[in-house]
């Protein structure tokens, strides 16, 4: 199959294995950005298996068949290229960019892992990886400030044994039970080439880059079984406000508030998007206007207090998040922001609106103008919507929203019955209360 | 299958910038038809190097408190956020840069926007005081994380003077800066300069002389800096400064130590021995402490060249007990280059990823944007990118070889450990580092 769609930028194809290649123009020359988006991620991990997406990420550049642990890094940086990976609840990608010339060398490089990476693991690479995300856990949650957050949000948003239940990095028991013969079963379900999403951003012509992709990676096999994904339906509502309070040594209070909104790519998502960018996006946006300038009660954080996670294949979570000022307690803090996301319900203005989208689509432009950003966007669209041109006119879909729309939805779901709350208190602050109060007024 | 040739690379010429004097200033631009989101940058040469001792951070604070815009009271984004820019504001050691990043057909409405945001804002004592507030409960907020309370703690174990406190100013003396020091910086050092302004994107329908006296107005020409080297660190050295962040269960490690100034040091020498030690994936820091030990996610080293000095410094973070013996194995990795030099393979790739790899670095308007004010802040010429490729070229082993001597001197390093004090001071007392101090990292900065 073949069309070129999107003004002409766009070509799609399907190889006969079920490999989807996407190609597109970069804006600037001499470079190939390759971004290959697997559909696997730490949403299809069970109970006692957490992390395993993401270890697994860490595998793949351990040596394949043909190439030596730590080649395939050391040829790309060889070349002055950009090489990383990341893995998400909903898919795992791996993405290079480098010079035009070293388009093939790359691509033989990603087919060799998907073919032969099982022949080049071994116990030794296993236990020093495990030793590696064991400290990129420690690094990014258990030794940072807050770092936990997100760990003990999906724990309220989603129930127990749901497959957003956890954080992709997952805990480190099932980090450490993770064995070899998992690790070559885990490449062989989620591995193939029908499980792809190859997108190339170059100024190369797409029959060309067709037939190289069809050169490396024609011959290879579609999976021969497709695992099930774990049931990600929520029959449940989230029957809040639900609530996590820990008190630890952080540097001050610090709050966390999540709602279940829609999935990714409905239109329920878009319109609670705009919200969350009216809400806290920008010096412009409600919560930075009233507590960090007017009152001010929270730490200025530049106008970025709410978002959303997308996730595809259950309710998202829009999230907003202060940290208090000297002074102001963890309550006074949690207390203005919940005043401030009920008033929502009340309607937003014209100007809010077009502030909030303006600000979106600047975000889309930004994401979209690096050949690499682009080779991303385009490979999600592909591979979560079956639609690389919504890469292009994603910002479409917000433009005949409106400030109605916006204000339902706030009135529907920005309720105590769909909230969730993580807060986080001083050690130390308690200790100063606590030996405070027994003094008695002069 | 067979791995495939690699192939010869197209050459690569760093597009050749525009130049325009418009009134006191000049408009440096480069053309890259198709990118519709332009970098626009204008760059002023008044770092924290040169604030005075007793106004330390009055440009960090200045910079922060031009987004409340001509109108004050915060009100310079959401302007802004409406034409789909982005404001751009942030100071380094060499330079006060101020800008945006907007969609180029709506340049000309967003940029006098700009304009009145850098020479005309309202200055208010209530939004400074409010800015100055937020900033100082900020350094504490942002210092709670392990590897930036290593990072400002550096300053003052290398250098005394305005190195020895953080670029913002630190703590206490931040809290002295009041709204009319502010309004003195502003006025002498932004307001009445006209700098030099970076546009990079598509600049079709973009003139570009219109550009210049909208930002520059009736500024006066930028005045060249004296630089004059900083005083050399106090102390015995080597040695190690603990910053005690009791219960940490990682550490986080700086090892650091004075370098030349950027021009007096050979770049492609320098930077390519510290891609071989740290640089890199692939480099021997995070092949040793990484792919081997499996100590930590990951280790890096660079140098920060400042107009007037230098510094080197190795990072990583790893497990609060293999803390003693990644310092001894980081150390052994320095002084192995010291002594046995490069690869073949090393050189290969140092030289490459810094010749071929020039598109990647390239790729987008804000990566060149970075370029040129690089080129600007360090007085270099427009061909500097190509210079620079041409040195890495020319890098031959030995070239590496006496930079690993030259430039690399763990002898005359400060290891700065934030981490459990309790659990740490004894056994990094045996590494062989010199005098372990422990320190509480309220002390550091009064």
């Amino acid at each position: 199959m073949t069309t070129i769609g999107a003004a002409g930028r766009v070509g799609q194809y399907t190889l006969d294995n079920g490999l989807r290649l996407v190609t597109a123009p970069a804006s600037t020359g001499q470079v190939a950005a390759v971004n290959l988006w697997y559909g696997v991620g730490s949403r299809h991990e069970v109970p006692g298996r957490t992390g395993f997406a993401h270890l697994f990420e860490h595998l793949m550049f351990q040596g394949s068949g043909n190439v030596a642990k730590g080649e395939h890094f050391e040829e790309v940086e060889r070349l002055g290229g950009d090489i990383n990976a990341s893995t998400s609840t909903d898919r795992t990608n791996y993405y290079e960019t480098v010079p035009e010339h070293a388009l093939d060398r790359v691509l033989w490089l990603e087919a060799d892992r998907l073919e032969t990476l099982r022949d080049g693991m071994t116990q030794e690479v296993l236990d020093n990886q495990r030793d590696v995300v064991k400290n990129e856990r420690r690094q990014r949650y258990d030794n940072q400030p807050y770092g936990t957050a997100l760990e003990r949000i999906l724990g309220l948003a989603y129930p127990e044994g749901h497959p957003y239940h956890h954080p992709t990095i997952g805990s480190m028991a099932d980090l450490d039970d993770a064995d070899l013969d998992y690790v070559k079963s885990f490449h062989k379900a989620h591995y193939g080439p029908d499980n792809c999403v190859l997108t190339v951003v170059s100024d190369l012509d797409p029959e060309d880059v067709l037939a190289r992709v069809e050169k490396y990676f024609g011959h290879l096999p579609a999976r021969d079984f497709v695992p099930e994904a774990p049931d990600a339906s929520l029959p449940q509502p989230l029957g809040g406000p639900v609530r996590d309070a820990v008190t630890e040594n952080v540097p001050a209070a610090g709050v966390f508030l999540g709602y279940r909104v829609g999935a990714y790519g409905s239109r329920g998502f878009d319109v609670m998007h705009l919200a969350s960018a009216v809400l806290g996006q920008g010096q412009g946006s409600r919560l930075y206007r009233s507590l960090v300038v007017d009152r001010p009660i929270a730490a200025d954080d530049g106008g970025g207090s709410a978002d959303i996670l997308p996730f595809r294949y259950t309710d998202s979570l829009l999230l907003v998040n202060m940290l208090a000022r000297d002074g102001v307690s963890g309550d006074a803090l949690e207390e203005a922001m919940r005043e401030e996301l009920a008033k929502l319900a009340a309607g937003i203005t014209e100007d809010e609106l077009d502030r909030a989208r303006a600000v979106l689509e600047r975000d889309h432009l930004q994401s979209i103008s690096s050949p690499s950003g682009l080779a991303d966007s385009i490979g999600s669209c592909t591979q979560l919507f079956d639609d690389p041109e919504l890469a292009y006119t994603w910002p479409e879909r917000w433009s005949d929203i409106t400030a109605e729309e916006v204000r339902a939805a706030a009135e529907r779901l920005l309720v105590d019955d769909n909230l969730l709350v993580v807060r986080f208190d001083p050690e130390t602050a308690d200790a100063e209360t606590a030996e405070a109060a027994p003094a008695p007024a002069p | 299958m067979l791995r495939p040739d690699i192939g010869t690379p197209a050459s690569y010429t760093f597009p050749k910038p525009q130049r325009i004097t418009v009134g006191g200033g000049t408009v440096v631009a480069i053309d890259v038809p198709g990118q519709r989101l332009a970098s626009l940058r204008l760059v002023h040469p008044y770092g924290g190097a040169v604030e005075p001792l007793d106004a330390m951070g009055v440009g960090s604070l200045t910079s922060e408190v031009l987004e409340d815009g001509p109108d004050g009271n915060s009100s310079l984004a959401p302007a802004l956020e409406r034409h789909g820019a982005e404001w751009v504001s942030r100071v380094n050691w060499d330079g006060f840069i101020t800008g945006l990043d907007a969609p180029a057909n709506r340049l000309g409405e967003a940029v006098r926007l700009f304009a009145d945001a850098v020479r005309r804002p309202a200055l208010t004592a209530d939004d400074i005081v409010r800015r100055r507030d937020q900033l100082l409960e900020r350094f504490w907020l942002e210092a709670a994380s392990a590897s930036t309370l290593a990072m400002r703690s550096l300053g003052g174990q290398l250098f005394t003077g305005r190195y020895a406190t953080p670029l913002a100013g630190g703590p206490v003396k931040l809290a002295q800066v009041e709204p009319e020091t502010v309004a003195a910086f502003h006025a002498d050092s932004i307001a009445s300069v006209a700098g030099t302004l970076v546009v990079v994107g598509d600049l079709t329908g973009v003139d570009l002389e219109d550009l210049g006296k909208t930002v520059f107005g009736d500024a006066a020409a930028t005045p060249v800096r004296e630089v004059e080297a900083p005083a050399p660190p106090p102390g015995e050295l080597p040695r190690v400064l603990i910053v005690d962040r009791p219960g940490s269960v990682q550490s986080a490690l700086v090892i650091a130590h004075r370098a030349p100034s950027r021009s007096q040091v050979d770049l492609p020498r320098a930077e390519g021995i510290s891609e071989v030690l740290g640089g890199l994936f692939t480099s021997r820091l995070n092949m040793e402490l990484r792919e081997r030990l499996g100590y930590t996610y990951g280790a890096g080293s660079r140098f920060d060249l400042r107009r007037d000095s230098g510094v080197f410094f190795a990072t990583t973070q790893v497990e609060a007990d293999t803390t003693a013996h990644s310092i001894t194995a980081s150390l052994e990795q320095i002084a192995k280059l010291r002594s046995s030099g490069v690869t073949t393979e090393e050189l290969v790739s140092v030289r490459e990823s810094n010749t071929v790899g020039l598109p990647v670095s390239y790729s987008t308007a804000r990566a060149m944007a970075s370029a040129l004010v690089d080129m600007v802040v360090h007085d270099l010429p427009d061909d500097h990118v190509d210079r620079h490729r041409a040195g890495y070229e020319a890098l031959t082993e030995d070239k590496l070889n006496s930079a690993a001597v030259e430039y690399l001197h763990p002898e005359e390093a400060v290891v700065v450990v934030v981490g459990d004090a309790e659990r740490l001071r004894e056994p990094l007392a045996d590494v062989g580092a010199g005098p372990v101090e422990v320190r509480s990292p309220e002390s550091l900065w009064t």
